[in-house]
């Protein structure tokens, strides 16, 4: 048996505004409240509304075999409550249809487990109290920002007995040579690991509307023979485990309407719902449904989904982007000793990962990706910004 | 005294400190009756009338006929401007050929020889578009001058060095060349081969050189070969505002400022080396570093690397209002530059209060009395220094008081005189050696 598991990012975070040296100790606001608004509106418009519909379609229309799961990142569900609730509630309407699961986060999509391991429980707590809180649930299934998995971060989730399953980054370096498709233990065998088949996920993610890209078009027939063909390697009846992870804003943002996006996702999940031996799961229900002990994997250094060095350096490649983290992590930990309780949650939103996705200044094509996906001009100024900010939140933590 | 004014910068159009020094010389020029027109390199034909201090403010642009311009704003060449090398020469060439017949002089000048006019044809018409846009400020400016009485040249820096010697070898007046900055400066040590030429040419055809220091006559004794009483030194001065200096506490910690372009010849590497050691000394301290420049990045990620959080910041470019914003929240200034002609930074950060440090290497260092002078390589003594005033706060604003108090002295009178009487002598007597 072949299953597929459908994971879906769905995160924003609160940009800063262009706050310059000058601005330090006025009255401006550090987060560019029109910017996120803009954008948090133009991507329900084009991704979260049509594409929950679409999958709440298809879940109703299957009688519970379709099943997807979803992150939502706590910065995100306060965007929309504050800038579109009707996505909010598009969301769960989706939730309610039965075929979707949620999994936990940092609340923040922070790098805080690679800075600060208390911080980065507490982000874990935050977006448990808010899984309760907006869908009265307690997942059992975690991934890092990212996908960011390292060995340590195993022992780290002990803390959370409710964790069972993590989800990783199939990268090659790790896997060396192995399949994705078969789930791996972690190193200290606590939790259950699914890795990300990157080249089928990509496929969808980042090549679908690609031209130049030797398969374009990419038609459902063409992707399910690809699904299926996987099957062929395994001889003992071991069931295999597609994992198919992507951000939620492949469907209509990344990739647009225009390019068939939508038909395609539909009519993929038709012909995959008619294969017998294919089957729809959700993360937490791979524990269940395993018919052998899986292996052991170790992963001694940082692995993500980012660029294509899949590591840490889309966030951590320059001291910029270094300065800048290790900077907010010391201002929150002193805002915390002072009980400065206005200043925490402002300090915590900057430790959302964007903000040093912005900053990164790596060449080749992921420079593009940087670029295309950073609401200020250069890198510099990006740094600027936040830099000025920290300031001012330092000079306030003075006080 | 009627004096064709050519430079490259003027207020609003500001690069460096070249057009604040042009200002406050012409303004000063202009109350002593001297009549100024100045050619900038505007795409337009228009030259500007300063005939009183008001016009220095505000001046007009006119037309070669005269006629004022309506107030417009002006285009200034863009940088890849470009136009076929044949229509430059055709341009300038029939000025060149119908030099006026000569006309009897109380003074022989030396003359512009043909070879040099040739040269200078040929360097420019190199397909450099800076060097292109230069050769067309000189065919505008003959073009414009024809129609225009004058009795002398004065050209500022390298840039309008070769206009100058088109006009002098046309129009047999004399020509000041006025040294600002040397390429050796800008590119500490030798630079562009072809700027280096100009300047030699327009120093050694000129009739007289007005250097802003003995640091940078030095460098044109040294470099140049003129002969020494050719070069007269006429400090630059300084415009205090009328309105009264607040100072602004923006932060708790002392800040440091660095205020200039950001490129080699400013030092601000050596700003970022004090900054990291008064920082590892563990003072609460902030180092700003003002302005912008192609040393932007490399700056940010050497000052990020050093882990020193908010302690250096930057603030990118700044507009006139922000400069003065700046210097009046800074309490130390630094000025590290390994080559700096004048530095007009100098006395601004006197002026909003500042205790200041500058090398001394340095035109500034020359006249100013209330400043540390430190050699541009010795960190430890800045740094000695600028630990000494945190933990002396009565001797910094002391210090401060007396660099308000000495600012004050340096305005642009006293120069403008000396350079009205510069003007005189070379009337008068054909050079302005004393």
């Amino acid at each position: 048996m072949l299953f597929i598991i459908f994971y879906f990012q769905v995160h924003q975070p609160f940009r800063v505004s262009k706050y310059s040296f000058f601005d330090i100790g006025s009255s401006k606001s550090y987060f560019d409240e029109e910017l996120n608004r803009y954008v948090f509106n133009k991507v329900a418009d084009r991704c979260y509304l049509p594409a929950n519909e679409m999958f709440k379609e298809l879940i109703l229309r299957s009688e519970g075999l379709f099943k997807i799961s979803y992150s939502l990142t706590g910065t995100f569900l306060e965007q929309a409550k504050l800038y579109r609730p009707e996505v909010y509630k598009s969301f769960l309407d989706l939730w309610q249809t039965g075929g979707v699961e949620l999994i936990t986060e940092t609340y923040y999509h922070s790098l805080a487990s690679i800075f600060d391991l208390d911080e980065f429980l507490e982000q874990i707590s935050e977006h448990f109290e808010l899984m309760k809180r907006e869908f009265g649930i307690e997942p059992s299934v975690f991934r890092n920002t990212e996908l960011i998995y390292f060995d340590k971060l195993s022992d780290v989730l002990l803390n959370f007995p409710q964790i069972k399953t993590i989800l990783i980054e199939g990268a090659d370096r790790i896997l060396m040579g192995d399949s994705p498709l078969y789930p791996r233990l972690s190193y200290n065998h606590a939790h259950l690991l699914l890795l990300k088949h990157y080249k089928l996920s990509d496929d969808i993610a980042f090549r679908f509307s690609d031209r130049s890209w030797s398969e374009y078009p990419l038609t459902a027939e063409k992707y399910v023979k690809w699904v299926k063909d996987l099957t062929l390697i395994e001889r003992e009846g071991r069931n295999l485990y597609l994992c198919l992870f992507m951000d939620y804003e492949t469907f209509g943002e990344h990739q647009w309407k225009e390019s068939g996006i939508f038909e395609f996702m539909k009519k993929t999940i038709e012909l995959l719902l008619q294969e017998k031996e294919i089957k729809f799961l959700f993360p937490s229900e791979v524990h269940q449904t395993l018919n052998y002990t899986p292996k052991g994997l170790s992963v001694p250094t940082p692995t993500s989904w980012a660029d294509t060095e899949r590591d840490l350096s889309a966030w951590l490649s320059n001291s910029l982007q270094w300065n800048a983290m290790k900077t907010v992590y010391e201002l929150l930990r002193k805002a915390k000793s002072k009980g400065r309780s206005e200043l925490i949650p402002i300090l915590k939103k900057l430790t959302t990962s964007d903000h040093f996705y912005y900053m990164c200044i790596k060449y080749f094509q992921d420079g593009d990706v940087h670029k295309y996906f950073s609401p200020y001009d250069l890198p510099e100024n990006a740094y600027k910004y936040y830099i000025n900010i920290l300031t001012d939140l330092e000079e306030k933590l003075e006080e | 005294m009627r004096v064709l004014m050519l430079t490259w910068e003027y207020p609003p159009f500001i690069v460096g400190g070249l057009g604040m020094a042009c200002y406050g010389l012409f303004k000063a020029l202009s109350e002593l009756g001297v009549r100024i027109k100045m050619l900038l390199p505007t795409e337009e034909e228009v030259f500007f009338e300063i005939n009183n201090p008001y016009e220095a403010d505000f001046p007009l642009a006119k037309r070669k006929d005269g006629e004022s311009l309506s107030p417009t704003p002006l285009k200034f060449f863009n940088f890849l401007y470009k136009i076929p090398e044949e229509s430059v020469y055709a341009e300038l060439k029939p000025f060149l050929e119908s030099v006026p017949p000569e006309i009897h002089k109380k003074v022989e000048f030396k003359e512009v020889p043909e070879e040099v006019i040739q040269r200078l044809t040929k360097i420019l018409s190199q397909n450099n578009s800076l060097l292109y846009k230069v050769f067309l400020y000189a065919q505008k400016v003959v073009k414009i001058s024809q129609k225009t009485s004058f009795d002398l040249i004065h050209a500022h820096d390298w840039l309008t060095y070769p206009a100058g010697l088109f006009l002098k070898k046309i129009f047999k007046k004399p020509l000041i060349a006025h040294l600002h900055a040397t390429e050796f400066d800008r590119a500490l040590g030798f630079g562009h081969p072809v700027i280096h030429e100009i300047e030699y040419l327009g120093l050694t055809y000129s009739d007289c050189v007005i250097a802003v220091s003995n640091y940078t006559k030095g460098i044109a004794l040294e470099h140049y070969h003129l002969p020494s009483e050719k070069i007269q030194v006429v400090h630059n001065g300084f415009i205090a505002k009328e309105k009264i200096v607040k100072k602004i506490k923006k932060f708790k910690e002392p800040v440091i400022l660095f205020l200039g372009r950001l490129t080699p010849q400013k030092g601000p590497t050596i700003f970022l080396e004090i900054a990291k050691k008064v920082l590892s000394t563990g003072i609460k301290a902030r180092f700003v570093i003002a302005g912008a420049g192609e040393m932007e990045r490399e700056l940010m990620l050497e000052a990020a690397s050093m882990g020193i959080g908010t302690h250096i910041m930057f603030t990118g470019f700044l507009s006139r209002e922000e400069v003065e914003k700046a210097l009046s929240l800074a309490d130390i200034v630094v000025m590290p530059s390994p080559s700096e002609p004048f530095g007009i930074v100098a006395l601004e950060a006197m002026y909003f209060e500042n205790a200041l440090i500058i090398s001394k290497q340095s035109g500034a260092s020359e006249i100013i009395e209330n400043a540390y002078k430190v050699d541009f390589w010795d960190v430890d003594k800045m740094v000695e220094i600028i630990l000494d005033l945190i933990h002396h706060p009565e001797k910094m604003k002391s210090l401060q008081k007396k660099a308000k108090a000495e600012v004050q002295k340096f305005t642009w009178d006293g120069p403008a005189k000396k350079v009205l009487s510069l003007y005189q002598r070379l009337l008068k007597e054909g050079s302005c050696s004393s």
